[in-house]
């Protein structure tokens, strides 16, 4: 709990190192022998999560956590929490699989804003919607292969998970990591080898949801569950999703 | 299903409306184009200027339908669309948004240099109309391909996302421009005191029946290749596996939509029409006999071609939205 806890100041503390660390050696890579730059990384800061699903009990804490940080409207969703069950008893099981925008390396919701009203931001690849410039036009909400975005019925703009900037930006971690019972959500820069969350993720077995649609997400999974309700249909095998939202099916 | 429908009625209706709005303004530039001063020049320059004047209206009420379904406006900020002018990105929704106002710009002046008179052009008209057309056949076909790839630009969506949906839609808004021509030239005919040159009442009504029969041998040809298309979108969307087999099975057999799809689409817009079309275009096709469909033909044929039109874009829209990924 408590290396969760301090995973963030750590890891941003950390990125402020590394671009230092870069600039300068990076400039005396310039000068000296070609190895030596390619030992140093480059890569821009990427927040991420990684969930792991051994230690979530379904509890909802992180999706009412999100509703709170953010008055979420009624019936929209940020982040939530899926139940998956399946099997014929006695071979039955239930798993949860907890749910957020997956700020994405490809966003493919950002391909399609007619408005540049979201965009994926350079600092720490969370990937942001304007208010004050989105329109609602709701093609970024059809692009996104994880359903992860609502129109915001105040606002009438695009609206989703942001991985609590206000909450980031002054080195704290994200409200639902904050709120996890569990222990089971890590987040940070998954760019910084030196990250609890780089470091967890390269040591685990790890997946990714819908890695076929190419977005190529940034939240990670341990011990998911992959089954999907419709697969499961057409091969005559019960799998039941209950998503805890007002869609009640995935999509 | 209990799926979110993002995209209702009016963006079904924009999609619709601006097909035939596009369609009316290809079809009437290329047919003023192609007639030239040649033989058939009064029957072209009379199809052209129906369709120069069908074209910017349905585009002008198709943008309106789409206001009224943005976020920002059902929350009360009634004006912020603009923020569309305010940049331009590779997203098909940005380059649409300019390709449509260019189109509406574009067919209220050309529909201008169709009036009888016309107050500030001058001697130049008819060089200006021959321009405007030479613009607004590529704008046209841009603007109908162009609903197309708005809808197929997302991998989220495996309905949508096939190459060949933005030249379904391009073939259905030519049949559609054509048919809303048919339909307001069988409705409104030409007046004679248009024709001040064309004495003879049998002469006109010859070159009346020589304008339908170009346009209904024309619509049946556009709906027969519709049917074609279609047939290509279902078989490679069937062939192939996954999402996108599971996306096109709501319109086959025992599929959610497919008794709209083969009902609305299918028998009243394409099947239907091109039998009725075939009836009344093979005489003269084969023997040379005169073209004399009735006038009731003449209205409900269009009639029909525009329902399934709108179909359509009705069973894609909801079929796209009804379905997406498949696994997680
Ligand atoms: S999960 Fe969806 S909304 Fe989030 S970045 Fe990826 S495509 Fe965009
Ligand atoms: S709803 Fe807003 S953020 Fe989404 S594509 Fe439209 S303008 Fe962009």
């Amino acid at each position: 709990m408590n290396d969760v806890k301090t995973s963030t100041p750590v890891a941003r503390r950390d990125i402020l190192k590394t671009i230092g660390l870069t600039a300068t050696v990076g400039a005396g890579a310039a000068i000296l022998s070609k190895p030596a730059s390619a030992a140093v990384t480059t890569a821009k800061p990427q927040f991420g999560m990684l969930i792991d699903l051994r230690r979530c009990i379904g509890c909802h804490a992180c999706s009412v956590s999100c509703k709170a940080e953010f008055d979420v409207p009624l019936g929209a969703t940020r982040s939530w929490v899926e139940y998956i069950e399946k099997g014929d008893y006695p071979n039955v099981s239930r798993s949860f699989l907890p749910r957020l925008c997956n700020h994405c390396s490809e966003p493919s919701c950002v391909d399609v804003c007619p408005t540049d009203a979201t965009w994926k931001r350079k600092a720490d690849g969370v990937v942001v919607v304007d208010p004050d410039i989105c329109i609602g036009c709701k093609y970024c909400l059809q692009a996104c292969p994880y359903d992860a975005r609502f129109i915001n019925p105040v606002t009438g703009a695009a609206d989703k998970c942001d991985f609590c900037l206000h909450r980031t930006i002054k080195g704290l971690e994200p409200s639902c990591v904050n709120a996890c019972m569990g222990g089971a959500r890590i987040f940070g820069d998954i760019n910084d080898p030196s990250s609890e969350i780089s470091k967890r993720i390269a040591h685990e077995p790890v997946s990714v949801l819908r890695q076929e649609q190419g977005t190529e997400p940034n939240v990670y999974y341990i011990a998911a569950d992959h089954s999907d309700e419709n697969i499961a249909k057409s091969r005559g095998r019960y799998v039941r999703v209950d998503t805890h939202r007002r869609q009640q099916e995935r999509r | 299903m209990a799926e979110e429908i993002l995209w209702g009625l009016p963006v079904i209706g924009y999609l619709f409306l601006a097909g035939v709005g596009a369609g009316a303004l290809t079809v009437s530039a290329s047919v003023l184009l192609r007639g030239g001063g040649g033989g058939f020049a009064g029957q072209h320059f009379e199809i052209a200027r129906y369709g120069a004047f069908l074209a910017p209206l349905p585009l002008v009420v198709g943008c309106l339908l789409l206001i009224l379904e943005l976020g920002s406006f059902e929350a009360g900020h009634w004006f912020k669309w603009i923020n569309l002018y305010k940049t331009i990105n590779l997203s098909p929704m940005s380059i649409g948004t300019w390709l449509l106002t260019g189109f509406i710009g574009i067919s209220i002046l050309y529909a201008y240099t169709f009036l009888p008179k016309t107050p500030g052009l001058g001697k130049n008209k008819d060089q200006l109309r021959r321009l405007l057309a030479w613009v607004s056949v590529p704008l046209g076909i841009s603007t109908a391909v162009y609903t197309g790839v708005l809808l197929g630009a997302m991998p989220a969506r495996p309905f949508w996302n096939s190459p060949v949906l933005a030249m379904l839609f391009l073939v259905s808004a030519l049949s559609t421009g054509v048919a809303v021509i048919l339909l307001f030239r069988a409705i409104f005919p030409p007046r004679k005191a248009e024709e001040p040159h064309k004495p003879m009442v049998a002469e006109y009504f010859q070159k009346r029946d020589q304008s339908a029969y170009l346009l209904t041998a024309s619509d049946l040809m556009l709906v027969g290749f519709e049917m074609l298309v279609i047939f290509l979108f279902i078989m490679y969307a069937h062939l192939s596996v996954g999402a996108v087999k599971g996306s096109i099975s709501v319109i086959l057999f025992g599929g959610e939509m497919s008794v709209l799809f083969w009902f609305g689409v299918v028998i009243v817009g394409l099947l239907a029409p091109a039998l009725i079309e075939l009836y009344y275009v093979i005489p003269k096709l084969l023997n040379h006999q005169p073209f004399d469909a009735p006038l009731i033909i003449e209205i409900v044929v269009p009639i029909a071609v525009l329902i399934g039109g709108f179909m359509l874009r009705y069973v894609v829209v909801m079929a796209g939205q009804i379905t997406g990924p498949i696994g997680i």
